[in-house]
C-alpha cells in the first residue's frame, strides 16, 4: 500500500460547500439567539409593575403574570425590601398594559400541584389604567398555607366543645338548674314555687294575694258611701252649689254698692279741684293783700317822717 | 512469603493499572490542549490545511446531515407525542409543552448529536489515526517536516467538533418546530404562547449551560478517541477502540450529570 493509494477521493467545490456548511451554522446559531431574545421579550417596550408580598415563596424569575389565563407579564426579579417584605417586580409589555387598571387586584396562588400563578383580576375595565412603575399589595391565596390554620382552628374548636360538654362545665351545671326549674314549674306552686324557689315564700305571696283582694272589697264599700257623702240628696254637693248662687247675688249687690262709692268718688274729685281752683284764688287775694300791707306800711312812715313831732331818729353805735 | 505473593501481586497490578488510567486521561488533557493551541495559531490555517479542514468539515458533516435529521425529527416527534399525551391524561397540560421542549432540546439532542458523531466520524478518525501510528505514518510525516497533529488530527477535529455543533443546533429547531405541531397541530393561534413558552425555559442560565454542555460533549467526542488512538501504547487497534469508546461514555454521562445538577441548582 503506497502513499498513493491512501490519497483521498477530490471533493468537487469543497471550499464552497464548507463555506455553506459553515454559514448554515451561524445562521441556525444567530436565529436561535434572536428568536429566544424575542422569546423572553427583549425587543418589546414593557413598563414595571411592583407587587409586594409577605410571602414570595414559589415565584421565579421568568414566571409570567396572566390576566383571564392569559400572560401579560413577566416576572424580572425578586428582592428582600427595606419594610422586610418581597418586593416582585414584573416586566408587563405596553400593549397588555392596558388591562391592568388602578383598581386592579393581584394575587399570588400556590396550587397542590404544579407552580406558584401570579394573577391579575380588573373589575372596572373602564378606570384609569395603572401607572408605569406602580406598587400594589399582592394577595396571597394558598391552600397549604391555609391547612395549619384550620387544623389550630378546629383543635380550638373540639377543645371548647369539650370544656363545655364536661361533666361539670357550666353549660352542664346550667341544665341541671334548667331541669330542676321544669321540675318545680310542674309543681304544686308552678311558676310561683320555681321563682321562690321555696313552699314558703310562694305561700306568702298567695296570701298576700288574697289580703289584697279583700282590701279591694273595702275599698270598693267605701268609694260607695264616698260617692253617697258627695253627690246624694243631702250631699256636699248640692249644698256646695246652693252656696255658690248665693255667693253670686252676693257679688252682685257688691258691685252695685261699689258703682254708688264711685259716683262719690267723682263727686270728691269735683270737690277736690274746686277747693284747689279756690286755694289758687285766696293765693292771690293774699298777694294782694300783701301788696296793699306794705303800701299802708309805707304810708305810714311817710307819714311819721313827715309828722313834726316825730321822733328823732338816731344810730346809736354800739 | 507465599500467602504474601499472590497479594501483592494484585496490589502491583491494581496500581500499575490506576497509574495507567490516570496516565491515559493525562494524555488525552495534554493532547487536548495542545490540539486547542494548534486550532487557535494563525498559522494551522494555511492555504493547503484550509482546504483539508474544509473536506474534512463535508466529508464529517454534509453526509450524516440529512440522516440525522430525520432521525432525530422523528425520535422528537415520538417523544413530544408521548409526553403530551400523558400530560394530558394527567390534567397537566400547561407543563406538558414545558417538559418537551426541556427534556428534548436540553437533554436528548445534544446527547444524541454527540453520540452520533462520535459513531460516525471520530469513532472511525480515531481508528484511522490509530492505523496510521501502528504503520509509522506519522513517524514518516515526523521525518519529512511535517507535524502530524496539525495535518492529520486537527482537520478532523475542527470538524468534529463543527459536526457537532451544526447537528445539536440544526436538531434542536426542527424539535422544537415539531414540538409545537405535535402539540397544538398546524395552526398560527398559538404562537404566541409557545415563544413565550421557550423563552420562560431558556432562561440566560440554561442557554449558557446548554452551550457549555454542547461545547464539552463536542470537545469529548473529538478528543477521547483520538488521543486515546494516538497515545495508548496497545498493539491492537479493537482494544484501542474499545478503550476509547468506555472513556467516551463515561466522559458524556459525567457531564450530563454535571449539567443536570447545575439545571436543578
Amino acid at each position: 500500500m503506497t502513499e498513493r493509494d491512501e490519497q483521498p477521493k477530490p471533493i468537487a467545490h469543497v471550499g464552497f460547500k464548507a463555506a455553506l456548511l459553515l454559514a448554515a451554522l451561524v445562521l441556525l446559531v444567530a436565529g436561535s439567539v434572536v428568536f429566544l431574545l424575542y422569546a423572553r421579550g427583549v425587543f418589546e417596550p414593557t413598563q414595571r409593575l411592583t407587587l409586594v408580598a409577605d410571602d414570595s415563596e414559589g415565584v421565579v424569575v421568568g414566571m409570567d403574570l396572566t390576566f383571564a389565563g392569559f400572560p401579560i407579564g413577566r416576572v424580572r426579579g425578586v428582592e428582600l425590601g427595606d419594610d422586610g417584605k418581597a418586593h416582585i417586580h414584573i416586566d408587563v409589555p405596553k400593549k397588555e398594559a392596558r388591562w391592568l387598571k388602578q383598581s386592579s387586584v393581584f394575587t399570588l396562588v400556590r396550587s397542590f400541584v404544579g407552580g406558584t400563578n401570579l394573577r391579575a383580576y380588573s373589575g372596572i375595565l373602564t378606570d384609569p389604567s395603572l401607572p408605569d412603575g406602580a406598587v400594589r399589595t399582592v394577595l396571597r391565596g394558598d391552600s397549604t398555607e391555609e391547612i395549619p390554620k384550620l387544623v389550630a382552628s378546629v383543635k380550638e374548636l373540639v377543645t371548647n366543645l369539650t370544656a363545655l360538654t364536661n361533666e361539670n362545665s357550666e353549660l352542664a351545671q346550667t341544665l341541671a338548674n334548667l331541669n330542676a326549674a321544669s321540675a318545680r314549674l310542674n309543681g304544686q306552686r308552678g311558676v310561683l314555687g320555681m321563682l321562690f324557689g321555696n313552699e314558703r315564700d310562694a305561700q306568702r305571696v298567695v296570701t298576700t294575694l288574697e289580703r289584697t283582694n279583700a282590701l279591694l272589697a273595702r275599698l270598693d264599700g267605701m268609694s260607695a258611701k264616698a260617692d253617697t257623702q258627695l253627690f246624694g240628696e243631702r250631699g256636699v254637693l248640692p249644698e256646695a252649689r246652693e252656696t255658690i248662687v248665693q255667693l253670686r247675688g252676693l257679688l252682685n249687690e257688691t258691685g252695685a254698692s261699689l258703682k254708688k262709692v264711685d259716683a262719690i268718688l267723682n263727686d270728691a274729685q269735683a270737690i277736690a279741684g274746686n277747693a284747689k281752683i279756690a286755694t289758687q284764688d285766696l293765693g292771690a287775694l293774699r298777694t294782694e293783700v300783701e301788696t296793699n300791707l306794705r303800701k299802708i306800711e309805707q304810708m305810714v312812715n311817710e307819714l311819721n317822717r313827715k309828722w313834726p313831732f316825730a321822733r328823732e331818729v338816731e344810730i346809736k353805735l354800739p | 512469603m507465599l500467602a504474601h505473593a499472590p497479594a501483592t501481586a494484585v496490589f502491583t497490578l491494581m496500581a500499575h493499572n490506576a497509574w495507567r488510567w490516570v496516565i491515559g486521561w493525562w494524555r488525552i488533557v495534554h493532547f487536548g490542549a495542545v490540539v486547542g493551541v494548534l486550532a487557535l495559531a494563525p498559522g494551522s490555517y494555511s492555504r493547503r490545511q484550509q482546504h483539508e479542514i474544509a473536506r474534512h468539515i463535508v466529508l464529517d458533516t454534509a453526509p450524516v446531515l440529512v440522516w440525522f435529521t430525520l432521525l432525530s425529527s422523528l425520535l422528537s416527534l415520538v417523544i413530544a407525542r408521548i409526553v403530551v399525551v400523558t400530560a394530558l391524561s394527567y390534567g397537566l397540560t400547561q407543563y406538558a409543552l414545558e417538559m418537551v421542549v426541556r427534556v428534548l432540546v436540553m437533554e436528548i439532542i445534544p446527547l444524541t448529536a454527540a453520540l452520533f458523531v462520535a459513531v460516525r466520524c471520530t469513532l472511525p478518525h480515531g481508528e484511522e489515526l490509530a492505523g496510521m501510528r501502528i504503520r509509522g505514518d506519522l513517524q514518516r510525516l515526523r521525518e519529512r517536516g511535517l507535524d502530524p497533529l496539525r495535518h492529520e488530527v486537527l482537520p478532523r477535529a475542527v470538524a468534529g467538533l463543527f459536526s457537532v455543533a451544526l447537528l445539536s443546533v440544526l436538531a434542536g429547531t426542527v424539535a422544537l418546530v415539531l414540538a409545537y405541531l405535535a402539540t397544538y397541530g398546524f395552526t398560527t393561534w398559538a404562537l404566541d404562547g409557545y415563544t413565550r413558552t421557550v423563552g420562560r425555559v431558556f432562561s440566560p442560565t440554561v442557554v449558557v449551560v446548554f452551550a457549555l454542555k454542547t461545547l464539552l460533549f463536542s470537545l469529548a467526542v473529538v478528543l477521547v478517541p483520538m488521543g486515546s488512538a494516538l497515545h495508548d501504547a496497545t498493539r491492537s487497534r479493537i482494544s484501542a477502540e474499545v478503550r476509547g469508546l468506555v472513556r467516551l461514555f463515561a466522559l458524556v454521562l459525567l457531564i450530563e450529570a454535571g449539567s443536570l445538577a447545575i439545571n436543578i441548582l
